[in-house]
C-alpha cells in the first residue's frame, strides 16, 4: 500500500493505518535522530514527537507531495529542538569544575564512540548538513527544501564538516 | 602506516549508513499518543493506553498496523510480581500485540490454546534495556486464553483480563478477537 492510499484512510478515520507508517520510517528516521543527538533516548523522543506531529498535521499535507520528505522535515525540525534543550542540559554539566577534575580518563574510545564524538564536535547545522547529504544521501535542492537553507550555505556547511571531520578523526587515529 | 585522511571520513560514513533498528515498542507509544491527544504528558498517555481496555476495527489492509491490543503489564522486581493488564480486540484479522513489562526478567514466552500452551513457540523480544517485552502475533476471531511464562518457570495470568481456569486449574487470561 502506497504512503498516499495510507494517509487518505487515515484522514477517513481510520487511525491504526498510522503504524504502517510509523513502522515503515522508524527505522530510517530513527537512525537520522539518533546521529543528529547522539543519543538513544533523546532520539527516540524527537522520533515519537515528529510522528505525533505529523499525525496532527495531515489535514495540511499536501497530496501532491511526497510524505516521506514532508516526515523528515518534521523529524529535522524536532531535532533541532531537542538539540537545543539537550545543548543546555549539557552545558549545566560542563560547568561543575570540580567533578570534571576528579572525572576518570576517558578509556581509549571504540569506532562507533569515535564517530559519535567526531559528530559532537559539529556545529549542528553542520551536522545536519552532512548527515544529509552523505547519509541520508539527499541532493542539495532536496536538503534546501527541508532544511530552509540555501543551496550554497548547505554546500559550504558539507564542505566545512567534511575538513573538520576528516581531521577530527585522524587525529584520534594517531592516539 | 596512517590511512590516508579520505579513507577515514569514507569508513566513517560507511559505518553511519548502516540501518539502525529502534526500539520497536515506539510504535506502540506513538499509537498510543495519537489515539489520545489530549493526554498528560507522554508517559501518562502510553500508562493510560496499557491500562485502558480498547476495542479496534482492522481491515486487512491496516493488519500490519497491529491493532494495540495491550495483553498485560506486570512488574518483576526481586522476586516480587504485580500488575499486568489486558485488552479485547476485535476484528476480522488482527495481529494482536502483547505487552508485558518485566524488569530483571531473563526470559518471557508468551503460552495460551493458539500455541498449545508450548513454552518455546512464542518467545516475547525484549527492549527498554530488558524492562518491557512483547510479541505480535496473528489470532483468527474468537476467544483466546492466554498467559505469559517468565524465566521458563514463573506463570502469570492478567489479574484485569477476564480470567479462565484450564483444566488444570491453572489461572489464565481471555482474549477475544473479533465478534
Amino acid at each position: 500500500m502506497s504512503d498516499a492510499e495510507i494517509v487518505r484512510r487515515v484522514r477517513e478515520g481510520d487511525t491504526a493505518a498510522f503504524a504502517v507508517l510509523v513502522a515503515r520510517y522508524r527505522d530510517r528516521l530513527g537512525r537520522y535522530a539518533k546521529q543528529m543527538l547522539g543519543d538513544r533516548e533523546d532520539a527516540e523522543e524527537a522520533l515519537q514527537d515528529a510522528f505525533v506531529r505529523a499525525y496532527r498535521s495531515l489535514a495540511r499535507y499536501d497530496d501532491g507531495g511526497r510524505f516521506g520528505p514532508w516526515l523528515f522535515a518534521i523529524l529535522v525540525n524536532r531535532c533541532r529542538t531537542t538539540g537545543r534543550r539537550t545543548a543546555r542540559r549539557h552545558r549545566t554539566f560542563v560547568r561543575d569544575d570540580v567533578s570534571l577534575e576528579r572525572a576518570p580518563a576517558p578509556a581509549v574510545p571504540e569506532w562507533d564512540d569515535t564517530i559519535r564524538w567526531a559528530l559532537g564536535r559539529l556545529a549542528p547545522g553542520m551536522r545536519e548538513a552532512f548527515l544529509l547529504k552523505h547519509v541520508e544521501d539527499m541532493d542539495y535542492d532536496e536538503m534546501a527544501r527541508l532544511t530552509g537553507a540555501g543551496v550554497s550555505a548547505l554546500k559550504m556547511r558539507v564542505k566545512r564538516a567534511c575538513e573538520q571531520l576528516r581531521a577530527l578523526l585522524t587525529e584520534v587515529e594517531r592516539v | 602506516m596512517f590511512e590516508r585522511d579520505e579513507d577515514v571520513l569514507e569508513r566513517m560514513i560507511e559505518r553511519l549508513r548502516q540501518p539502525v533498528e529502534m526500539d520497536p515498542t515506539l510504535d506502540a507509544h506513538v499509537m498510543a499518543r495519537v489515539s489520545a491527544p489530549s493526554g498528560g504528558g507522554r508517559f501518562a498517555a502510553t500508562w493510560d493506553w496499557l491500562r485502558r481496555p480498547r476495542d479496534f476495527s482492522l481491515t486487512p489492509l491496516s493488519a500490519l498496523a497491529a491493532a494495540a491490543v495491550l495483553a498485560g503489564l506486570a512488574l518483576w522486581l526481586g522476586g516480587r510480581v504485580a500488575r499486568i493488564a489486558s485488552t479485547v480486540a476485535r476484528a476480522d484479522t488482527a495481529v494482536v500485540q502483547f505487552v508485558f513489562i518485566a524488569q530483571g526478567a531473563t526470559s518471557v514466552a508468551l503460552v495460551g490454546d493458539f500455541n498449545d500452551w508450548d513454552a518455546t513457540s512464542t518467545p516475547m523480544r525484549p527492549a527498554m534495556q530488558g524492562r518491557l517485552w512483547s510479541v505480535a502475533l496473528p489470532l483468527p476471531p474468537g476467544r483466546h486464553r492466554y498467559a505469559f511464562l517468565i524465566n521458563g518457570w514463573l506463570w502469570l495470568s492478567d489479574p484485569t483480563a477476564p480470567r479462565a481456569q484450564d483444566d488444570f486449574g491453572t489461572p489464565s487470561s481471555v482474549v477475544t478477537v473479533g465478534g
